[in-house]
């Protein structure tokens, strides 16, 4: 299971590239279709505004946007509220002290990778502390006592070390993101699942464990599709996110 | 570069809506140097902020106006208009709150404005501003939008048909009607108001128009002039790049790597704002909000200025080349190549300057002196007036106007003075 899923994510990966180049997003003109009036300003594909937003995959990222935003509304959502309700705080707040405490194991090793020793000391000390005396993560002891968390995954340690970021790209259920940093998300999976590891539980805790993890993820997110309410919420989200991993990378 | 607008301008947004969710804490000042632009942009961060209550019963609700299979395929999400409903317990009197260009109507000021109201004993029905896409996608009005007094003809159909909702759906009482809104929500309260003084189904007991244009021509032209894309592109294009790369720069700087609303105005602080920055955001993020508008109409009315005409666009097609389209186009752009056509399409007469005179405060004047009602509060240095409208405000209103000294464009609204002030005025009528 802990071995499967890292490979599975990259063949996922793989397939989409494959398959990508079979979905257009052009639009399909009739005969009485007449174009706009507003010229298309020429420089947008010049200077920089926009070329350095790579989106080949268009066409099937938004279908994978659709098929989340779908996905969210009906069974995603309903779940993460069911959970919030039958769940009090305090459990919700330890779950997810739990998972991001186990997250501290691939920032630690990507601060590492990125030469960041200031970093790494100090997510190797908030880890420590909160394994301890933060009864095994339950507890964030750590950030009181000045200890900040950190967040560094594999995409921005590519990042760190000259890897653009690659085509744009919206993963199933997991939402935007790049070739770059899918790349680095299956490899932090391996990151993950060793520290999961360690805890010694059986295959279908390890499951539950991570189904728990999933929610948690998505309970943590305020982000609602098309709450925004704009038709074109899809290219504010690519450039967003893009962005705001420029952001990272730079850190 | 442009990319950075659409940043900014989210994480601007991401930065007011930890606001609202943030009420029990203690909120942080900060130590930016105050100017107009900044209150605009970063709030009156300055000054205490209000403690609105924390658990206020909002609801969103959906109702089908416009029917649904005439909603453009791309707006398969915002079938319905959606709209809030804030409910006290039992019989209370009743407030409608409209949205400011372009937000919707759980923006996060109308959120506030939402629950000072509802503290001071008020069901309260938020509206989006009838220049929102959702609105526009589904309101009944088959006029240009903008149009002060036709988009109070909207408005006004429009509350009704939310009222009779909420009455026969969630066994609202109304006591009694009050009005308010920001920005131009607040002009159109205005014209909403005078229309109630002949239709007469609210009989509004108090109308407060909070930061209104005087004159919406000279309003846009003053937010046009902020960002010249058109011409002027390459220029934005490096000073989008100069902001993000300070920004870049204070947040690696920072202790840890999550964004707070304490670290947006550390961020705002590293990167030491010059005036033209600040207007370049403030340009950009109603750039935005008019990008959206225009599809918006353009897809309802089937204009064909930024996307194919006769063309039911399909919900995975591209949208990019659109939006470029749109973001070249100011609000003035709007007025010429779409309003005063479709004008003077219908009244063949009206000229460029009379629609101008027509989209302003000027136009009811003598309406908002004899309207005792009607009061307006504003701020002495908000950029979206031009040189002698706050004078003006004063003049026709009197003491029925309240003029802050600083805060910008709605840059205190979610400030205790102004608070207080609101909920003052909305005190006596929920008696």
């Amino acid at each position: 299971m802990k071995k499967f899923q890292p490979t599975c994510q990259l063949l996922l990966v793989t397939v989409f590239a494959l398959l990508v180049s079979a979905c257009s997003s052009k639009p399909e003109l009739g005969d009485d279709a007449i174009p706009p009036t507003v010229a298309l300003p020429k420089d947008t594909n010049e200077e920089n505004l926009n070329n350095d937003i790579l989106d080949p995959f268009e066409g099937f990222n938004r279908r994978m946007y659709y098929f989340n935003a779908k996905a969210d509304e009906h069974v995603i959502l309903p779940v993460v509220k069911g959970y919030q309700a039958v769940t009090p705080d305090f459990v919700e707040k330890g779950v997810s002290n739990f998972f991001n405490n186990l997250g501290e194991v691939p920032t630690f090793i990507n601060s590492v990778l990125q030469l960041k020793i200031g970093i790494a000391a100090e997510t190797f000390g908030r880890f420590a502390v909160n394994t301890t005396i933060g009864l095994a993560g339950l507890f964030d002891v750590a950030t009181p006592i000045g200890l900040e968390e950190q967040q560094e995954d594999f995409g921005q340690t590519l990042g760190y070390w000259g890897v653009s970021s690659g085509p744009y790209l919206v993963l199933p259920l997991m939402g935007p993101s790049s070739l770059r940093d899918a790349v680095g998300a299956s490899i932090d999976m391996v990151a993950f699942s060793a520290a999961v590891d360690e805890l010694g539980m059986k295959s279908e805790e390890e499951a539950f464990l991570s189904l728990l993890r999933g929610i948690d993820t998505r309970a943590s997110i305020p982000f609602r599709y098309y709450a925004s309410g704009s038709a074109f919420e899809y290219e504010k989200l690519r450039l967003l996110y893009l962005k705001y991993r420029e952001l990272q990378v730079a850190r | 570069m442009r990319n950075c607008i659409i940043l900014i301008a989210i994480l601007l947004q991401a930065c007011s809506a930890t606001e609202q969710e943030i009420q029990t804490v203690k909120s942080p000042t900060c130590d930016l140097t105050y100017t107009r632009y900044q209150a605009t942009v970063t709030g009156l961060c300055q000054e205490p902020k209000a403690e609105l209550l924390a658990n206020v019963p909002i609801e969103e609700r959906k109702i089908e106006i416009r029917p649904i299979e005439e909603i453009p395929e791309i707006f398969w999400y915002s079938q319905k208009m959606s709209y809030t409903l804030v409910k006290q317990q039992g019989e209370a009197p009743l407030a409608f709150v409209i949205a400011g260009t372009g937000a919707a109507h759980n923006s996060a000021k109308n959120i506030i404005l939402q629950k000072t109201l509802f503290a001071q004993g008020y069901h309260v029905i938020g509206l989006s501003s009838p220049t929102f896409a959702n609105y526009i996608i589904n309101s009944n009005n088959d006029q240009m939008i903008g149009d002060l007094t036709k988009d109070a003809v909207s408005l006004y159909k429009t509350m009704q048909i939310i009222l009779k909702d909420v009455q026969k759906n969630e066994d609202i009482k109304a006591s009694s009607f009050v009005l308010t809104g920001y920005s131009l929500g607040g002009a159109h309260a205005a014209f909403v108001a005078k229309l109630d003084e002949s239709e007469q189904q609210f009989n509004f007991e108090k109308v407060l128009m909070i930061n209104p244009p005087v004159s919406l021509l000279n309003s846009v032209r003053i937010l046009d002039s902020y960002i010249d894309i058109k011409n002027n592109r390459p220029a934005i294009s490096a000073m989008f790049d100069r902001i993000f790369e300070r920004f870049a720069d204070v947040y690696a700087d920072q202790e840890s790597s999550k964004f707070t609303e304490e670290s947006i105005y550390e961020l705002f602080e590293g990167a030491d704002m010059g005036d033209e920055e600040l207007k370049l955001l403030i340009g950009s993020s109603f750039r935005l909000s008019s990008s959206d508008m225009l599809y918006a109409i353009d897809s309802i009315y089937n204009v064909g200025a930024i996307k194919y005409k006769n063309h039911q666009v399909s919900k995975f097609e591209s949208l990019t080349d659109s939006m470029h389209r749109a973001n070249t186009l100011t609000f003035e752009n709007y007025f010429d190549k779409g309003m005063l056509p479709w004008t003077q399409n219908i009244e063949p007469g009206v000229n460029r300057d009379e629609l101008i005179a027509r989209l302003s405060l000027r136009s009811i004047e003598e309406y908002l002196v004899n309207a005792k009602k009607i009061s307006v509060v504003h701020n002495a240095d908000d950029i979206i007036l031009a040189d002698g409208e706050i004078e003006y405000l004063q003049q026709v209103f009197g003491e029925r106007a309240k003029v802050f000294e600083r805060g910008g464009h709605m840059g205190n609204i979610d400030r205790v003075d102004f608070i207080n002030y609101i909920s003052g005025q909305f005190a006596g009528a929920a008696l």
